[in-house]
């Protein structure tokens, strides 16, 4: 099916992991002179308030669009093929955020940096967001 | 690409016939997207037994009439 053929909550995905993408480079950007000093506690908080705000932002803008193209479908509740898609995606991308967690975790345990735990979990956070768009994508194209 | 699930259907055959009712009214019809006909009519996705009942009502038939099992 063609993009312009795509359901509403399909162009919502694809529009928010560009988004997301797009964030995502930027703090990894950001954060790379950083990252030889991985356990100092001077990483800086300049990305993750940039980014944070470029999510919500970013997030307002991208679903204001899409709204206005489409206000009917944008305002209509999931139905019942989409609501096991959304859960499912929800449920995947919830056991992505536990794995970056511990992995951030036993990092912390190792080597101490409560300053890279932070930063870490953000970016788990954001992983896991990615990939519940991800998951939405790939499940609606399957036609599951 | 997913297995199909093995329920066969009619409904694009039934809309034809109903006057050439599209995808969208369909749906709205019956309270689902037009994409979720869309793939109900491509055999992707089987309706939940209520969706099922309310499609077949619309077109007047039963549900076997628009609904077969394929196993």
């Amino acid at each position: 099916m063609p993009l312009r053929e795509a359901s509403f909550r399909e162009k919502s995905a694809l529009a928010m992991l560009m988004l997301w993408l797009l964030v995502t480079a930027f703090y990894i950007v950001e954060m790379q002179p950083w990252r030889w000093t991985m356990h100092s506690i001077h990483a800086p908080m300049k990305p993750f308030v940039v980014a944070t705000i470029a999510i919500i932002i970013g997030s307002i803008i991208v679903q204001a669009v899409l709204g206005a193209r489409d206000p009917k479908e944008a305002s209509a509740p999931a139905d019942e093929r989409e609501r096991p898609i959304l859960d499912k995606a929800s449920s995947w991308s919830g056991t992505v955020l536990a794995v970056g967690c511990v992995a951030s975790i036993l990092h912390y345990l190792q080597h101490g940096s409560g300053d890279l735990l932070f930063h870490t979990i953000f970016l788990s956070l954001i992983v896991s967001a990615m990939s519940e768009f991800i998951f939405q994508l790939w499940l609606f194209r399957r036609g599951a | 690409m997913t297995k199909r699930p093995p329920i066969t259907n009619r409904v694009r055959d039934y809309r034809e016939r109903h006057g050439g009712l599209t995808q969208a009214q369909l749906g709205e019809a019956v309270g689902v997207t037009r994409h979720t006909i869309i793939a109900i009519e491509q055999g992707h996705y089987s309706p939940s037994l209520e969706t099922a009942f309310r499609i077949a009502r619309l077109f007047g038939a039963g549900v076997e009439d628009v609904f077969g099992w394929e196993g």
